[in-house]
Protein backbone atom coordinates (compact mmCIF):
# COMPACT_ATOMS: atom_id res chain seq x y z
CA UNK A 1 0.00 0.00 0.00
CA UNK A 2 1.82 3.45 -0.84
CA UNK A 3 1.97 6.02 1.29
CA UNK A 4 1.26 9.28 -0.89
CA UNK A 5 -0.25 10.03 -4.16
CA UNK A 6 2.15 10.78 -6.77
CA UNK A 7 1.63 12.52 -10.11
CA UNK A 8 4.56 13.88 -12.50
CA UNK A 9 5.09 17.60 -14.34
CA UNK A 10 7.54 18.82 -16.11
CA UNK A 11 9.39 20.08 -13.90
CA UNK A 12 8.94 17.12 -11.20
CA UNK A 13 7.13 14.97 -9.08
CA UNK A 14 4.21 16.15 -6.99
CA UNK A 15 3.50 14.20 -3.67
CA UNK A 16 0.64 14.55 -1.71
CA UNK A 17 0.73 12.93 1.41
CA UNK A 18 -2.24 10.49 2.96
CA UNK A 19 -2.21 12.72 5.66
CA UNK A 20 -3.11 15.66 3.54
CA UNK A 21 -5.68 13.81 2.02
CA UNK A 22 -6.67 12.78 5.12
CA UNK A 23 -6.94 16.44 6.30
CA UNK A 24 -8.90 18.00 3.44
CA UNK A 25 -11.20 15.18 4.11
CA UNK A 26 -12.22 15.70 7.78
CA UNK A 27 -12.44 19.70 6.79
CA UNK A 28 -14.61 18.53 4.37
CA UNK A 29 -16.81 16.35 6.47
CA UNK A 30 -17.08 18.57 9.27
CA UNK A 31 -18.64 21.21 7.12
CA UNK A 32 -21.88 19.18 6.95
CA UNK A 33 -24.68 20.36 9.41
CA UNK A 34 -25.49 16.89 11.14
CA UNK A 35 -22.09 15.93 11.79
CA UNK A 36 -20.81 16.44 15.39
CA UNK A 37 -17.79 15.08 15.02
CA UNK A 38 -15.00 12.43 13.39
CA UNK A 39 -13.75 9.97 14.92
CA UNK A 40 -14.58 7.00 17.01
CA UNK A 41 -17.54 7.20 19.41
CA UNK A 42 -15.67 5.61 22.10
CA UNK A 43 -13.32 2.72 22.05
CA UNK A 44 -10.62 1.21 24.22
CA UNK A 45 -7.53 1.69 22.28
CA UNK A 46 -4.10 1.26 23.32
CA UNK A 47 -3.19 5.11 21.49
CA UNK A 48 -5.55 6.36 23.60
CA UNK A 49 -3.58 4.73 26.84
CA UNK A 50 -0.48 6.58 24.90
CA UNK A 51 -2.43 9.34 24.15
CA UNK A 52 -1.55 9.44 20.71
CA UNK A 53 -4.12 10.46 18.12
CA UNK A 54 -4.53 8.92 14.82
CA UNK A 55 -5.28 11.85 12.07
CA UNK A 56 -9.21 11.76 13.12
CA UNK A 57 -9.66 8.29 12.55
CA UNK A 58 -9.78 8.68 8.77
CA UNK A 59 -8.25 6.19 6.58
CA UNK A 60 -7.06 6.71 3.48
CA UNK A 61 -5.84 3.74 1.30
CA UNK A 62 -3.92 4.41 -2.42
CA UNK A 63 -4.06 1.30 -4.53
CA UNK A 64 -1.70 0.62 -7.29
CA UNK A 65 -3.52 2.27 -10.04
CA UNK A 66 -3.45 5.30 -7.81
CA UNK A 67 -6.97 5.08 -7.11
CA UNK A 68 -7.95 6.17 -3.34
CA UNK A 69 -10.52 4.74 -1.17
CA UNK A 70 -11.16 6.90 2.32
CA UNK A 71 -13.14 5.86 5.21
CA UNK A 72 -14.85 8.20 7.22
CA UNK A 73 -15.91 7.10 10.56
CA UNK A 74 -18.44 9.57 11.93
CA UNK A 75 -20.95 10.36 14.70
CA UNK A 76 -24.10 12.46 13.73
CA UNK A 77 -26.28 14.89 15.86
CA UNK A 78 -29.64 13.35 16.85
CA UNK A 79 -31.93 14.71 14.96
CA UNK A 80 -31.08 14.14 11.19
CA UNK A 81 -31.41 11.45 8.48
CA UNK A 82 -28.13 9.83 8.26
CA UNK A 83 -28.57 8.36 4.50
CA UNK A 84 -28.86 12.42 3.84
CA UNK A 85 -25.92 13.40 6.13
CA UNK A 86 -24.14 10.45 4.38
CA UNK A 87 -24.41 11.32 0.86
CA UNK A 88 -23.89 14.95 1.52
CA UNK A 89 -20.35 13.84 3.39
CA UNK A 90 -19.55 11.80 0.62
CA UNK A 91 -20.57 14.47 -2.19
CA UNK A 92 -18.43 17.86 -0.49
CA UNK A 93 -15.12 15.51 0.10
CA UNK A 94 -15.39 13.97 -3.20
CA UNK A 95 -15.94 18.15 -4.34
CA UNK A 96 -13.12 19.40 -2.07
CA UNK A 97 -10.68 16.79 -3.08
CA UNK A 98 -11.01 17.03 -6.70
CA UNK A 99 -10.79 20.42 -6.38
CA UNK A 100 -7.59 20.56 -4.56
CA UNK A 101 -5.89 18.02 -5.74
CA UNK A 102 -7.19 16.77 -9.05
CA UNK A 103 -7.22 13.44 -7.58
CA UNK A 104 -9.15 10.29 -8.72
CA UNK A 105 -11.59 8.59 -6.19
CA UNK A 106 -12.81 5.00 -5.98
CA UNK A 107 -14.74 5.32 -3.01
CA UNK A 108 -15.42 7.36 0.05
CA UNK A 109 -17.21 5.08 2.38
CA UNK A 110 -18.52 6.37 5.79
CA UNK A 111 -18.93 4.57 9.25
CA UNK A 112 -21.50 6.14 11.45
CA UNK A 113 -20.32 5.04 15.13
CA UNK A 114 -22.82 7.13 16.94
CA UNK A 115 -25.60 9.49 17.10
CA UNK A 116 -24.98 12.74 19.68
CA UNK A 117 -27.38 15.14 20.95
CA UNK A 118 -25.48 18.56 20.71
CA UNK B 1 -0.93 -10.79 12.37
CA UNK B 2 -3.87 -11.35 14.70
CA UNK B 3 -3.52 -15.65 13.60
CA UNK B 4 0.29 -15.29 14.06
CA UNK B 5 0.07 -13.95 17.64
CA UNK B 6 -2.52 -16.12 18.66
CA UNK B 7 -0.32 -19.15 17.62
CA UNK B 8 3.07 -17.58 18.55
CA UNK B 9 0.80 -17.60 22.39
CA UNK B 10 -0.43 -20.33 21.97
CA UNK B 11 2.96 -22.36 21.54
CA UNK B 12 4.08 -19.57 24.24
CA UNK B 13 1.81 -20.96 26.61
CA UNK B 14 2.50 -24.57 25.94
CA UNK B 15 5.61 -24.73 26.02
CA UNK B 16 5.78 -23.18 29.51
CA UNK B 17 3.47 -25.66 30.71
CA UNK B 18 5.31 -28.43 29.15
CA UNK B 19 8.55 -27.13 31.32
CA UNK B 20 6.20 -26.99 34.21
CA UNK B 21 5.39 -30.71 34.15
CA UNK B 22 8.98 -31.88 33.53
CA UNK B 23 10.37 -29.68 36.27
CA UNK B 24 7.92 -31.11 38.43
CA UNK B 25 8.58 -34.48 37.22
CA UNK B 26 12.08 -34.29 37.77
CA UNK B 27 11.57 -33.55 41.38
CA UNK B 28 9.12 -36.25 41.63
CA UNK B 29 11.45 -38.31 40.39
CA UNK B 30 15.05 -37.21 41.93
CA UNK B 31 16.11 -36.35 38.22
CA UNK B 32 17.06 -33.00 39.48
CA UNK B 33 18.53 -32.79 43.05
CA UNK B 34 18.61 -28.96 45.01
CA UNK B 35 22.20 -29.11 44.63
CA UNK B 36 21.37 -28.84 40.72
CA UNK B 37 19.47 -26.04 41.13
CA UNK B 38 21.28 -24.08 42.67
CA UNK B 39 24.57 -24.51 40.15
CA UNK B 40 21.82 -23.46 37.87
CA UNK B 41 21.17 -20.80 39.24
CA UNK B 42 24.46 -19.23 40.60
CA UNK B 43 25.75 -19.49 36.99
CA UNK B 44 22.63 -17.35 35.70
CA UNK B 45 23.99 -15.32 38.63
CA UNK B 46 27.40 -14.57 37.78
CA UNK B 47 26.71 -14.60 33.93
CA UNK B 48 25.55 -11.50 32.72
CA UNK B 49 24.83 -12.45 29.06
CA UNK B 50 22.54 -15.15 30.48
CA UNK B 51 20.83 -12.86 32.80
CA UNK B 52 20.42 -10.21 29.92
CA UNK B 53 18.62 -12.98 27.80
CA UNK B 54 16.25 -13.99 30.70
CA UNK B 55 15.52 -10.14 31.34
CA UNK B 56 14.90 -9.72 27.63
CA UNK B 57 12.55 -13.44 27.56
CA UNK B 58 10.44 -11.96 30.04
CA UNK B 59 10.53 -8.56 28.38
CA UNK B 60 9.15 -9.77 24.94
CA UNK B 61 6.45 -12.18 27.01
CA UNK B 62 4.75 -8.80 28.70
CA UNK B 63 4.60 -7.27 25.46
CA UNK B 64 3.57 -10.37 23.45
CA UNK B 65 0.66 -10.68 26.35
CA UNK B 66 -0.25 -7.09 25.55
CA UNK B 67 -0.33 -7.82 21.50
CA UNK B 68 -2.49 -10.59 22.65
CA UNK B 69 -4.74 -9.28 24.76
CA UNK B 70 -5.60 -6.60 22.41
CA UNK B 71 -6.43 -8.98 19.60
CA UNK B 72 -8.56 -10.83 22.21
CA UNK B 73 -10.30 -7.52 22.84
CA UNK B 74 -10.58 -6.24 19.48
CA UNK B 75 -12.43 -9.32 18.54
CA UNK B 76 -15.12 -8.78 21.52
CA UNK B 77 -15.03 -5.08 20.43
CA UNK B 78 -16.18 -6.32 16.69
CA UNK B 79 -19.34 -4.01 15.69
CA UNK B 80 -21.86 -5.20 13.69
CA UNK B 81 -23.77 -2.91 11.47
CA UNK B 82 -26.05 -1.83 8.84
CA UNK B 83 -24.93 -0.84 5.06
CA UNK B 84 -25.95 0.38 2.27
CA UNK B 85 -23.95 1.59 -1.04
CA UNK B 86 -24.81 5.07 -2.51
CA UNK B 87 -23.33 5.89 -5.95
CA UNK B 88 -19.91 7.33 -4.20
CA UNK B 89 -19.62 4.55 -1.68
CA UNK B 90 -20.80 2.48 1.37
CA UNK B 91 -22.75 3.38 4.50
CA UNK B 92 -21.99 1.40 7.33
CA UNK B 93 -24.32 2.11 10.47
CA UNK B 94 -22.81 0.82 13.96
CA UNK B 95 -25.85 -0.57 15.45
CA UNK B 96 -24.59 1.42 18.41
CA UNK B 97 -25.36 4.51 17.07
CA UNK B 98 -28.97 3.25 16.20
CA UNK B 99 -28.94 2.46 20.45
CA UNK B 100 -27.98 6.00 20.71
CA UNK B 101 -30.51 7.22 19.35
CA UNK B 102 -33.12 5.52 20.65
CA UNK B 103 -31.99 6.30 23.97
CA UNK B 104 -32.72 10.04 23.27
CA UNK B 105 -36.24 8.53 23.47
CA UNK B 106 -36.02 9.31 27.51
CA UNK B 107 -36.27 13.13 26.99
CA UNK B 108 -39.41 12.47 24.43
CA UNK B 109 -41.60 10.99 27.06
CA UNK B 110 -41.90 11.92 30.65
CA UNK B 111 -42.89 8.35 31.40
CA UNK B 112 -39.83 6.73 30.92
CA UNK B 113 -37.14 6.62 33.74
CA UNK B 114 -34.89 4.80 32.33
CA UNK B 115 -34.40 3.37 28.79
CA UNK B 116 -31.64 0.61 27.56
CA UNK B 117 -31.80 -0.53 23.94
CA UNK B 118 -30.61 -3.88 22.30
CA UNK B 119 -30.46 -3.51 18.40
CA UNK B 120 -30.02 -7.14 16.52
CA UNK B 121 -29.88 -7.56 12.65
CA UNK B 122 -31.09 -10.31 11.46
CA UNK B 123 -31.68 -11.78 8.11
CA UNK B 124 -35.82 -11.22 8.89
CA UNK B 125 -34.87 -7.39 9.64
CA UNK B 126 -33.78 -5.26 12.87
CA UNK B 127 -35.12 -6.18 15.92
CA UNK B 128 -34.94 -4.10 18.74
CA UNK B 129 -35.08 -4.79 22.20
CA UNK B 130 -36.31 -1.98 24.58
CA UNK B 131 -35.75 -2.73 28.95
CA UNK B 132 -37.75 0.24 30.38
CA UNK B 133 -37.94 1.56 33.72
CA UNK B 134 -41.26 3.84 33.89
CA UNK B 135 -42.95 5.84 36.25
CA UNK B 136 -46.11 4.48 38.04
CA UNK B 137 -48.54 7.31 36.17
CA UNK B 138 -47.58 5.39 32.29
CA UNK B 139 -50.29 3.96 30.38
CA UNK B 140 -48.93 0.74 30.09
CA UNK B 141 -50.83 -0.60 26.74
CA UNK B 142 -50.85 3.14 25.23
CA UNK B 143 -46.98 4.08 26.13
CA UNK B 144 -45.63 0.50 24.76
CA UNK B 145 -47.85 0.64 21.43
CA UNK B 146 -46.55 4.37 20.98
CA UNK B 147 -42.56 3.69 22.11
CA UNK B 148 -42.90 0.92 19.87
CA UNK B 149 -44.66 3.02 16.70
CA UNK B 150 -42.07 5.50 17.60
CA UNK B 151 -39.00 3.07 17.61
CA UNK B 152 -40.70 1.85 13.95
CA UNK B 153 -40.91 5.70 12.82
CA UNK B 154 -37.81 7.18 13.97
CA UNK B 155 -35.23 4.10 12.86
CA UNK B 156 -36.72 4.31 9.52
CA UNK B 157 -36.91 7.85 9.19
CA UNK B 158 -33.37 8.21 10.26
CA UNK B 159 -31.64 5.70 8.73
CA UNK B 160 -34.26 5.52 5.54
CA UNK B 161 -34.79 1.73 5.45
CA UNK B 162 -37.79 -0.35 4.38
CA UNK B 163 -36.84 -3.61 6.77
CA UNK B 164 -38.82 -4.65 8.66
CA UNK B 165 -38.64 -3.06 12.46
CA UNK B 166 -39.66 -5.84 15.77
CA UNK B 167 -39.86 -3.94 18.84
CA UNK B 168 -39.52 -5.74 21.89
CA UNK B 169 -40.28 -4.15 25.05
CA UNK B 170 -39.36 -4.92 28.62
CA UNK B 171 -40.99 -3.20 31.69
CA UNK B 172 -38.02 -4.06 33.88
CA UNK B 173 -39.08 -1.84 36.79
CA UNK B 174 -42.36 0.40 37.60
CA UNK B 175 -41.03 3.24 40.32
CA UNK B 176 -44.29 4.12 42.81
CA UNK B 177 -44.96 7.12 43.82
CA UNK B 178 -44.30 6.10 47.49
CA UNK B 179 -40.96 4.93 46.13
CA UNK B 180 -40.29 8.44 44.88
CA UNK B 181 -41.89 10.10 48.11
CA UNK B 182 -39.18 8.16 50.60
CA UNK B 183 -35.91 8.50 47.82
CA UNK B 184 -37.27 12.63 48.40
CA UNK B 185 -37.50 12.17 52.01
CA UNK B 186 -33.90 10.74 52.31
CA UNK B 187 -32.37 13.51 50.62
CA UNK B 188 -34.01 16.05 52.48
CA UNK B 189 -32.70 14.00 55.41
CA UNK B 190 -29.34 14.05 54.13
CA UNK B 191 -29.40 17.74 53.39
CA UNK B 192 -27.88 19.34 56.68
CA UNK B 193 -29.31 22.81 57.59
CA UNK B 194 -26.72 25.42 57.65
CA UNK B 195 -27.28 27.07 61.09
CA UNK B 196 -27.64 30.97 60.64
CA UNK B 197 -28.67 29.94 57.11
CA UNK B 198 -31.65 32.16 56.47
CA UNK B 199 -29.50 35.42 57.47
CA UNK B 200 -28.44 37.40 54.64
CA UNK B 201 -26.15 40.71 54.27
CA UNK B 202 -28.54 43.49 53.63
Amino acid sequence: MLDRQDSRTDLGIIRIHKNAIASITSIAASEIEGVSFLGESFRFSWWLLLRKKKACSIRVEIDKNQELKITIPLVVKYGFNIPDIASSVQENVRQALENSTNLTLKDIDIVVKGVKKD
Amino acid sequence: MRVFTVVFYTIVLILIGISMVLFSLALTFNFLDIESISKILGYIHSNMNIRIILGGSGLALVLISISFAQVVLGRFQREKTIAFSTASGEVTIALSAIEDLLKHFIFILPEIKELKPDVIAGKKGILVNLRVVLKSEANLPELTARLQEMTRSKIQEVLGVEEEIITRIHIAKIISRDEKDKKRKELEKEETTIPFGGYGRA
